[in-house]
């Protein structure tokens, strides 16, 4: 049984490096048969100038490009970050709790006014005597 | 109002709007919190109603989208024309809507319904607006 697996793994072996030989050897053969375009011949009236240096093949190949990158992103980025945290239903909620439809200057029953202002303790006699026990309602889940 | 970052102005106006069209159809007045509540929901409900003006004649919708609990409460009078029947179907057309991820349309649909719902005769003597 071990044997086996053993022939099995080393078949997939096999495989594999024939594969990668294959992949390798195509490769090489492409450039090896483009290499002459890649030769430097020097043609008639020709000016190559200076060669660049390495601060100046930096500043091109990785400023710049990383620079785009950035502005990219900031630009994508940008209208979502003016606008702030907004509600994602899998993720909860990320704000201040909002009231609708009170007195501007309702206390919440946390004890904070709507502003955010000074923490206010409930009355106990609010909690007590409370009118809305009489009333309905409903509650869910979701 | 508190100028919420979480949902848009323009969802915040949607809610105002509903707000507004469910007191007109009902006479009651309708006040939405949105958001954690300070222990249990039910109770914060109650203390809510219980620190408006005119709690008798009002309704207060918690929304807690953290804990996914939705809260109705109504106060002596208002729950003799917006019974808990209605609310019932009230929060089931606000959790279909919550668990779509559409907070403020829910919202929005479940206030405008309960002011449909608590629509009564008007008797002039008796509803002062």
């Amino acid at each position: 049984m071990v044997g086996d697996r053993v022939d099995y793994r080393s078949a997939v072996t096999i495989r594999t490096v024939l594969r990668a030989a294959a992949v390798t050897g195509a490769t090489f053969g492409v450039v090896l048969l483009g290499s002459p375009a890649f030769a430097a011949h020097r043609d008639d009236g020709d000016d190559p100038g200076k060669g660049l240096s390495a601060l100046e093949t930096l500043l091109i190949f990785g400023v710049i490009p990383v620079a785009l990158f950035l502005l990219i992103a900031l630009l994508v980025s940008a209208p979502s970050i003016a606008r702030g945290p907004r509600y994602r239903a899998d993720r909860g909620w990320q704000g201040p709790p909002l009231v609708f439809g009170a007195p501007r200057d309702l206390q919440l029953p946390s004890g904070s006014t709507m502003s955010g202002g000074r923490a206010i303790e409930a009355a106990p006699g609010d909690s007590t005597s409370e009118p809305a026990s009489e009333g309905g309602g409903a509650s869910a889940r979701w | 109002m508190l100028d919420g970052e979480v949902l848009t102005p323009r969802q915040q106006d949607e809610i105002n709007r509903a707000i507004d069209i469910a007191q007109r159809e009902s006479g009651l007045s309708f006040t939405v919190y949105v958001g954690p509540p300070t222990g249990d929901p039910r109770a914060f409900a109650r203390k809510l109603l219980a620190a408006l003006p005119d709690p008798e004649q009002s309704a207060v919708v918690v929304v807690d989208p953290t804990q996914r609990r939705l809260e109705i409460v109504t106060g002596r009078v208002a729950a003799r024309n917006l019974d808990d029947r209605a609310c019932m179907l009230a929060t089931a057309s606000m959790t279909s809507a919550f668990a779509a991820g559409d907070l403020s349309g829910g919202i929005a649909s479940g206030i405008v319904l309960l002011g449909e719902q608590a629509r009564h005769p008007r008797s002039l003597h008796l509803d002062n607006p």
